[in-house]
């Protein structure tokens, strides 16, 4: 299974979610697969995913879910520890982790070797870090957030891209339509 | 602990709601930080970088506040892409309240590079500044607020290391 398929799986559980999406290919296929207003596709600001759904989890009562990458996780790891002290029961994570740079040519990340984000993320302190293959992802997400358990899911998946489109929207209508989403 | 110019800082930002706060460590700022650790009526988060910071006042702008992140002047080469990238993009009112570490009275050598930087940078991002030399300069922090409202971007308050090396 490839990042593409697992998003696939994805969708339907997160309908009801606010969903943070990282940048690049993963916003693109996202986009490719559904687009919906709940929604926010990052455009920039590679490795601030998680942090940017931390920030809205803090201020929303609503179910937030990041849709984060081993790449990017791997460049701002120290969120994990925010999140590990200060994070609130409706942030939800999805670290799809395709041991790969797939945006930028699938360069090999450290996670394809040594490095293991499950670990690290426990070790920053959060309780609850699922690591599974790709195909178990939606439905511990389901799970989770039926719980109502903040948990981080390590999905292990291959690397590998769909050809699909760059996002044609604005940022200010993402924006827009995102903050409508979260104020009903 | 009286530090009048720490006080007025967070009641004007609570005043003109700003109702989201992290920050980034300071010697200049810790007062400000206590207040904000005490207080019930804001949400208050440190980060580890500033760009998490960053991250996590967007998250709590497209949520709909107005937030506001604690931070050195240092701190603004980590976030350059950040800022263009996030905020500026998706037009985010954030008010950045900056310890200016690499100003006069500073007596730590490697915070000069950035203080020497930072005005320069600021402008060339077109992000309106407000430098705080004295007290009363602190009375305009409350425009700038709205400023970011209205421009939907990031505004920055730049507190001199004298003015609040004596906030005491």
């Amino acid at each position: 299974m490839k990042r593409y398929a697992l998003l696939k799986t994805l969708v339907p559980v997160m309908r009801d979610s606010l969903v943070v999406c990282n940048i690049g290919i993963p916003s693109q296929e996202l986009f490719a697969i559904e687009d919906r207003d709940n929604h926010f596709y990052m455009l920039g600001s590679m490795g601030l995913c998680t942090s940017i759904a931390l920030g809205l989890s803090l201020n929303t009562t609503k179910n937030v879910i990041a849709l984060e990458g081993d790449g990017s996780m791997l460049m701002n790891l120290s969120t994990l520890a925010t999140i590990g002290n200060r994070g609130p029961n409706n942030l939800f994570a999805v670290i799809i982790d395709n041991g790969s740079y797939g945006s930028t040519g699938d360069q090999a990340s450290y996670t394809s070797a040594a490095t293991s984000l499950a670990g690290i993320a426990r070790a920053a302190g959060c309780k609850h870090v699922i690591e599974c293959n790709g195909e178990a992802a939606a439905e511990h997400l389901e799970g989770a957030l039926n719980e109502g358990q903040s948990t981080l899911i390590i999905a292990k998946v291959e690397s590998g891209n769909e050809p699909v489109p760059v996002v044609p929207l604005h940022p200010v209508i993402l924006r827009e339509r995102f903050r409508i989403c979260v104020s009903h | 602990m009286n530090a009048p110019f720490s006080r007025q800082i967070i009641d004007t930002l609570k005043d003109k709601q700003v109702t989201f706060f992290t920050s980034v460590p300071c010697k200049l700022l810790a007062n400000m930080i206590t207040l904000l650790e005490q207080d019930t009526a804001v949400s208050y988060h440190p980060a580890t970088r500033e760009d998490e910071g960053l991250g996590m006042c967007a998250g709590a702008s497209l949520a709909g506040k107005t937030t506001c992140i604690l931070m050195q002047d240092s701190g603004l080469g980590t976030i350059i892409n950040a800022l263009a990238a996030l905020v500026q993009f998706y037009q985010l009112p954030i008010v950045m309240l900056m310890s200016y570490r690499g100003s006069p009275g500073e007596p730590v050598p490697a915070q000069a590079p950035m203080g020497m930087l930072t005005p320069e940078l600021l402008k060339l991002m077109q992000i309106p500044m407000l430098h705080c030399h004295e007290a009363k300069d602190l009375n305009e922090i409350a425009s700038y607020v709205d400023f970011a409202r209205v421009k939907q971007g990031p505004v920055v308050i730049l507190l001199d290391f004298h003015l609040m090396s004596g906030d005491q």
